[in-house]
This record gives C-alpha cells, structure tokens and sequence, in this order.
C-alpha cells in the first residue's frame, strides 16, 4: 500500500502539468501513422535532461500509457497500426469506422484500454516479485513454443483461404530473415543494398498497412460517381459504457492474456493483442462476426495492449532486463538521471519509482477522458475527402519510416513492400498474417537456434523442447489452437454445402 | 507551376550544399552515428558525453546522435564507411574490438582503414557471470568443471566476434577446455536474462552491467578479463590473478571515429578538442552514476590500439 | 475475372519461393540457413498448391485488378513512386512533399480544374497540411528528415 503514499507527488502542480503535456502529446504522437511508442518515447527522452528524476519519469510514463492508446486511433481510422501491438485492432477496428462506427470503435478502445491499463498496473504495483519469477521461467525452448502459438493464429485471421494465408505468413518469415542473421552474422538474401539491416518491422508495417490503403484511394479515381459518403454516427458515452461491459467477456479475455502473456520479455508486448483476439474469438459465441467490424474484437485487442503495459515494465524494475524496445528507451531514461534499476530500486529509490508507478495509473485514467472527449471529433476523419486523405498519409509514411532510424533504405523497404501488398491483397492475401510471420520468424528462430545449441551441451534436443511442464502446457495450446480450427473450418464448409444444396 | 517549383527547389538546393564546405569548421550541427539501438550502453554513453558539444569551450556546435542498429553493429558502420558525407559532420561511434574482428570475419564494407579515430571515452571490461545461487564460486570451479564435462558448460554473450566472444575464445585458450558458448539475439541484456533466468550456467557479460546485476543480487562475478582489477569491482580478481592467460583484447573500447576522406583540418581540430570534451567533470560524474568506465584516450593512442587489437584478433580468430 | 490473372501473381510467388529455397540450400554457413530452410520448404509447397489451384481456376479468393482500377490507379502511382524513390531524398524532405501533395491534390480532387478557387483551396490545403508537419516534427520534436535540404 506503500504507493497510495506518493500519490501526493502526482498531483503536484509541476508534475501533474507534466502528466498531462506527456498523456496528450502521447496520444497524439501515437495517433500519428508511423511514429510508434518507441519513437515516441525515444523523442521525449532529451526534455527530460532538464527535468528531475522523478518528473522526468512522469513525462515518460504517461507518454508510453497514451501512446500505445494513441495507436488505436490510427489503427481504427486509417487501418494504419502505430505498432504491432495494434494489429489486431484494424481488423475490426477499421470496419466499425467503415460503417460509420468509427466513434463507437474509439470510445469503445479508449474504454478498454482503460481497464486493461489500469488492472495491468495494479498487477505491476502488488504482483511484482511473484510476476518477476514467472517472466524469468521462459527460456528459449518455451519462447520457440510460444512463436509457434503465434503462428497458428494464422487460421484466425484469414478466414477467407487458409491456405493464402498460412503462405502469407511464409512469405512474413521469410521477409524476416533477410539481413545479417543475428547470431552468425551471415549475410542472407541480401540482394539490394538497402536490405542490408534487413527489414524493419516499424517500416514494414508502415508499407503493408498505410501504401495499399493510399493506392487504393488512387484506384476509385477522380470522378468516382459513387464517391463513399460516410456517414458518421454519433454514439453517446453512456451507450458505449454499457456495450462495453455486455461484451465483459472479450474484456476480460483481453485483459488476462494481454498482463501475462506482456510479461514474456521479448516477445509479449508485440503478439498480445493478436493473441487476446484470437482468444476471444475461439470462446465467443459469435465467431463469424469477428472481422466484420465486430465490437468484442476490438475490445479485446485494446484491452490486452495496455494491460500489457504494467506487466511489460515488470523484468526491467526488478532485473534491469528490458523486456521490450519502448523498455530499453525508459531504462535509459532512468540510468541517464544515476537510477539502476533492480530488486531494490523501491527501496533506494521509492519516490521515483512509486512516482513513476503512480503516473502510469493516473495517467490512464486521463488517456481515457481525452481519448473520449476527442473521440467523435477524431471519428469526422473518414470524412476527409479521399484525395487529401491519400496525399497526407503517404506523406506521414515516408517520414515514418525513414524516422525509425534515418535511413533511406528503410522508405525504399517500406514502399516496395506497400505496392507488393496491394496487388497481393488484390489477389485474397492479407496483411495481418504476414505481419504475423515477419514478427514471429525472428523469435521463433533465435530461441529455436539457442534451444538446440543448450540442447546439445545438455540432455538433448528432445528432452530440451518436449519436457518440463511449461513446455508440455505450451505444446498443449498449440494442439488444441490448431484442433479447434480446423473443426471450425469443416463446420463452416459443411454449412456452406448445406445452403448450396438447399438453393 | 509544377516545373517552376521544381526548379526553384533544386537552385536552393545546389546553394545550401555548396555553403557546406565554408570555413570556421565546425559551424553547424554535427551527426553522430551510433551502431546500436536507443538506450543500449554504446547510446547512453554516447548521448552523454557528447552533451556538452555545444559549450563554447567544446565544440560550440551541438552534436546529435543517430542510431542506425542491425546486426551487431555491421549496419550502422557499412553505411558510415560508404555511404555517409565524410565533411566532418558525420561522426561515429566505434566499439573495438567489435568492428574489426566483423572485418576479420568478412562480409562487411569496412575494415580499421576506412576509419579515422578521433578520440575513446569508455573502457567496458567483459566480466564472467553466474547466477547467485550456482554452485560455481571462481573461475577454477568453471574450469574444473568444464575439464570433467567437455562441452556441457553452457554460456551466454551478446552474440559471435564481438568482445564477448572474444573473451569466451581466450578463456578456453588459456584454460584449454571445451565450453558451449551460446551467442543471444538480444545483446548483452538477452545474455543476462538468460544467466539470471537459468537457461544457461554462466556467461560473459559487460562490466557495467553485471556491476548493476550484481548490485540487486541476482548474479555472481567471478573475473574480469582486463589487465587491473576494475575500480567498481576492487574484489573481483581479473583472470591472470586466476591463472588464466587472458589480456585486455575483449575490453569493449568505445570512441568517436570519422570516415575515411573526412578533410584533415577537420579530423585535426576534433582530434584536439574532442577528448577535452569529453574529461569534463559533468560528464565524468554522469557516467559515474550510470555505471560506466571512463577512459579517455587521444587519437594517437587510439591510432596504436587499433593497431594492436588488429594483430591480436587475427591470430585469435584464425582458427574459426 | 481471368484465369490468368490469378496464374500470373502466384506463379510468381512460386518462382520467389523456388529462388529462396535455392539460396538457402546451397549457401554456407548450413547453420546460418537452417531455419531458411524449414521456412522455404513450406513456402513453395504452399506456393505450388496455390499455383496448382490458380491453372485449375479453382481460385475463389479475390477480386483482381479491371482495367479502370489500373487506369485510375497508374497517375498516383507514377508520382508517388517519383516521391519516394527519387524526389525524398534528391530535393528534400519537405519540398518534395509539397510538390507530391499538391499534385496528389490536383490528380484526385473531383473539384472542377476551370475555376481558379479550386487551386487557391488545393494550395491552402497543402500550406496547411505542411505547416503541421513542418511544426510538429522539425521544430517541436527536431527529428530527421531525409537531407533537411530546404528546412
């Protein structure tokens, strides 16, 4: 209870102003196709020089909560995910906005952001040393367990032919492996200079998601008789409150998976929203729906990315060990102000550290007013004629993608892949799992490298992948996702040759 | 319309490149390119002894960093040897002895010719780790072990040819054992997570950062492989006190370099100021509070480093 | 719509897919390659079952490309190609963008090209759509652009 202490601080003036600069310019910056949490927090990094410790530190926090809310906005809108953790967000996301939901979409995100947020800091404040150990227990056989999961959500996403996309997802991994291999140091498929750092997963998901949507804005052309009108549809708050908590289920779902699974250093925070919506998409009693601009999917996948923003935090205060990229930028945001993170930085440190605790919880909170406050004006988007709408997010693309780390080569990946997509999607390929597979090639293959050379040293490839129980569980998983699938595939070819016959 | 915007971008253009080369060198903003990503050691190093640039008793100009990471370093520092302006306001980072066993190995664009130093900050000695609670109290319990279980001794570095696996190299030299080095995808913290989690028994790691793991209690030093005992750790032996027949190759040396071409009024002048930059007292107390070694060293002295680090290496690596 | 349209993109996939397999079973390191290898044995059995079925026209899945689509599709296509791959980096940032903005502007907005109105609105538009930019990433949060050429 040590932390309702330094509450106090939060409220100060100067840090409160500080809380509130770092929520709105975060959810912005999210917002902005391109700029992903990372980047955002990497950019704000030089304000805190000025800054003490502990205000510093507000400014971060609440910049990290918000900007991974932000990412929704762009994700819904413009069927543009700020970061991977917002993938799973477009699909229903950006159908809802399609038919004139889009305010409802948001306010339904910005509301289970909020929830998840907020659980997933509380399991942060009063979990942390039981949480830490269970971050710790995966080692890279599990990890490789854990890719190959990922991978079956392939099935989930592409109901259309799973085949398409299980090659999809091939050519995903393949993308991946491009560059020097990280543990060789090999050079593979390298067969244009600006692939030499290989394929950057912020510009690849720029290129993939935002360039078909520009082109085929392109495609309806000038004079377009039947010029989408779309006619936004107000949605009042209390509505959506009420909708929100009738799909508790994907709420839920959402939220669990997106605080344990956020915990799994290097892999979590990227997979968790596509894991929570395929969750909940296998538990609901109206599968079908998902991907048609279906509420649950969308507040599944926003509530497991910000539960997963406590948790994801967890073996970087109490190891030191960065569990993800936006981790590595605020570990050394603290280190820069003499602050080592460990077991006992709540002891050396408590003010800070609470103070930083505390800002994320509040933080949330204020994520979540704003976020509905703008949520009906931010929806009058789709109504922006599509010839600006087009110029402006090719614009945002190419500074985008050369931003993440100032290379040309970067803008060039990004394109080629772009106008790849839009003729691939033309043809029954879809993005989401080839996402998925330039995602989860690298980890699956690393651990999968790592595994086989302890293995070897030790008992054995397969004593090392196939025993001990967190492996046996993982395995377990995987079975089952892959069962339930393909008995959800066979029932739905059935009904279709029933309808077939009967007409 | 069109064309006379074109035209009129493209005179401005050719003016703002062609003011590039005036004198009172430097009179602009200076890039610093760093090989790895943001809020890695090399960068949070690099961003704070650069943050006095500006000062008029420094440069006078600020210095931005620019990360450009990917494959250990090798895409960051391919583009600073082909790509990058060598006018004197690109910079980069080096880590030795990274860059120069990659260019042993081959595959890359550079070697220690395409680069002029200008000036060291840091001195990072590899230190061997195992968790807390192992059974393993010095290195000749490791070795003792490692000679009755060849090969069964795993351990964990930041990845292959960087000083990691240098040292890794020179401790099975030295005590000529066979141990499974495990090279992480994550760097030198993926190394650690894998040490303090248990996956591997031991593993090489940075000073400043086993000195942070350490501190928390969750790993065990059991030598460095340095010449001297560090200043942060006065009770770890170093592996010579060990018996072990193991130098200061792997020390992770970091630096300010430009490419080659680079005009030498220009390499001149930042040789001069650079490393009185960088023994200003903020800095040094900034680096003391995070944990990281300094050790200034003039281009000369970088100059005769890399020279010997080059001989070193060759030999080292001529085996793999 | 065609069999041959849904031939052409997945006997292309194949032919990449055949390509990657080639590379990653004849090139060294092996231990470099092995999971190219897992990867590229899925790839192209996946890709020839897909090629399979496009010659059968037993593809499903799709809508194609018309000739409309490719006509309205080539002039924003061209610009944005010339924007990204050449004028970016050659006139700079932001000039580029200007340009690219405003020709977008100019190709896709249904308002009559006869009435001068319409191109003071298009330049406001593009004025505006810069300032935002310009203040938001140059001069609020001072990141890169490509050669600040210009700005």
């Amino acid at each position: 209870m040590e932390f309702i202490y330094y509450f106090g601080d939060v409220f100060a003036p100067m840090s409160f102003m500080l809380l509130l600069i770092g929520t709105v310019g975060g959810l912005i910056l999210g917002a902005t196709p391109g700029l992903s949490p990372t980047m955002a927090v990497a950019l704000l990094i030089p304000f805190t020089f000025q800054l003490e410790a502990a205000q510093g530190l507000i400014l971060l926090g609440a910049a990290y909560t918000s900007t991974v809310a932000g990412g929704a906005v762009s994700a819904i809108l413009l069927k543009i995910p700020g970061a991977p953790a917002n993938i799973a967000t477009t699909l229903d996301g950006h159908e809802m906005a399609r038919r004139g939901k889009g305010a409802r979409a948001l306010q339904l995100s910005f509301l289970a952001s909020a929830v998840g947020g907020v659980i997933g800091v509380l399991l942060l404040i009063f979990l942390t040393p039981v949480l830490s150990q269970w971050a710790l227990a995966f080692g890279p056989s599990h990890l490789f367990w854990l890719a190959i999961l990922g991978v079956t959500i392939i099935g989930s996403l592409e109901s259309r032919s799973v085949v398409k996309g299980l090659l999809s997802g091939c050519i995903g991994m393949w993308l991946a492996t491009i560059g020097f291999d990280d543990i060789m140091g090999a050079q593979r498929f390298i067969f244009h200079p600006a692939l030499g750092g290989g394929v950057n997963i912020i510009a690849a998901l720029i290129g993939i998601f935002a360039i078909p949507q520009v082109l085929n804005m392109f495609a309806k052309g000038r004079n377009d008789p039947n010029v989408e009108v779309i006619h936004v549809q107000k949605s009042p708050l209390r509505e959506a409150v009420v909708e929100l908590f009738s799909k508790s289920r994907a709420l839920v779902i959402g939220t669990v998976t997106g605080s344990f699974i956020g915990l799994i250093p290097g892999v979590g925070g990227q997979i968790a929203g596509l894991v929570a919506y395929d969750q909940s998409r296998k538990m609901s009693s109206t599968p079908e729906k998902f991907g048609t601009g279906h509420s649950e999917g969308v507040i599944a996948a926003e509530a497991a990315n910000n539960a997963m923003v406590g948790p994801s935090l967890v073996p970087l205060l109490t190891l030191s060990i960065p569990g993800s990229p936006t981790a590595a930028v605020l570990l050394g945001g603290l280190l820069i102000h003499g602050i080592f993170p460990g077991s006992d930085l709540f002891d050396n440190y408590p003010d800070v550290a609470w103070t930083f605790i505390n800002s994320m919880l509040v933080g949330q909170i204020l994520m979540c007013i704003f976020g509905l406050y703008v949520a009906g004006l931010a929806a009058r988007v789709a109504q922006v004629p599509q010839s600006v709408m087009a110029a402006i997010v090719l614009g945002l693309a190419v500074y985008g993608s050369y931003s993440v780390q100032s290379s040309m080569g970067d803008v060039y990946v990004m394109a080629s892949l772009g106008i790849m997509m839009f003729f691939l999607e033309k043809f029954g390929y879809s993005a989401a799992p080839l996402v998925l597979g330039l995602i989860l090639g690298p980890i699956a293959e690393a651990n999968f490298i790592q595994g086989t050379m302890i293995a070897d040293a030790g008992d054995g490839r397969m004593g090392y992948f196939f025993t001990g129980t967190l492996n046996i569980v993982l395995i377990a998983i995987v079975v089952l996702s892959v069962a339930y699938s393909a008995f959800m595939e066979l029932r739905a070819r059935r009904q279709m040759q029933q309808t077939e016959a009967l007409a | 319309m069109k064309k006379l915007l074109a035209a009129l971008a493209l005179t401005t253009a050719t003016l703002a490149g062609g003011a590039a080369q005036a004198e009172g060198y430097p009179d602009r903003p200076i890039m610093m390119m760093v090989s790895y990503g943001a809020g890695g050691a090399t960068d949070f190093q690099a961003r704070i002894v650069t943050m006095t640039a500006g000062n008029d008793d420094a440069l006078g100009v600020p210095i931005a960093i620019i990360n450009k990471p990917g494959a250990g370093g090798r895409v960051g520092w391919n583009w600073l040897a082909t790509q990058a302006e060598a006018d004197g306001y690109t910079l980069g980072a080096y880590n030795v002895p990274h860059f120069i066993a990659q260019s042993i190995q081959g595959g890359v664009q550079y070697d220690a010719d395409s680069f002029e130093p200008i000036a060291n900050w840091g001195a990072d000695p590899a230190v061997f780790v195992v968790k807390a609670d192992s059974e393993f109290n010095s290195m000749q319990d490791v070795i003792d072990f490692a000679k009755e279980n060849p090969g069964k001794f795993t351990y964990s570095g930041a990845g292959l040819f960087v000083g990691h696996h240098i040292a890794a190299l020179q401790i099975e030299k030295a005590a000529d054992v066979k141990m499974a080095y495990i090279p992480n995808n994550a760097g030198g913290a993926g190394a650690m997570k894998a040490v303090i989690g248990g996956d591997v028994m031991g593993g090489v790691n940075n000073l400043s950062d086993a000195f942070r793991a350490a501190e928390a209690g969750n790993i065990k030093i059991l030598g460095v492989a340095d010449l001297e005992r560090s200043e942060f750790l006065p009770d770890v032996p170093t592996m010579k006190e060990q018996g072990l027949d193991v130098d200061d190759a792997s020390v992770n040396f970091r630096g300010v370099m430009v490419p080659k071409g680079t005009p030498q009024e220009a390499i001149d002048k930042l040789a001069a100021l650079v490393p009185e930059m960088f023994k200003n007292d903020r800095i040094a107390k900034k680096m003391k509070d995070g944990g990281s070694p300094m050790k200034v060293m003039n281009r000369e002295e970088v100059q005769a480093m890399w020279a010997k680090r080059q001989e070193t290496l060759k030999e080292l690596l001529a085996g793999l | 719509m065609s069999r041959i349209q849904h031939i052409l993109p997945s006997g292309l996939i194949l032919a990449v897919g055949i390509w990657v397999a080639w590379i990653s079973f004849t090139r060294e390191p092996a231990g470099a390659f092995l999971f190219p290898r897992l990867i590229s044995a899925a790839f192209v059995a996946l890709a020839a079952w897909t090629f399979g079925k496009a010659v059968l026209g037993k593809s499903r899945v799709g809508t194609g490309l018309s000739a409309e689509l490719v006509r309205n599709l080539l002039p924003g296509l061209i610009v944005a190609g010339i924007y990204i791959f050449w004028a970016a980096q050659a006139l700079g940032f932001y000039t580029a963008t200007t340009i690219t903005f405003f020709v977008l502007l100019s190709l896709y907005d249904p308002a009559p090209h006869g009435q001068p109105s319409t191109w003071v609105k298009r330049a406001i538009i593009t004025a505006g759509y810069m300032a935002v930019m310009y203040g938001l990433f140059a001069l609020l949060l001072k990141a890169y652009t490509p050669r600040e050429i210009l700005f």
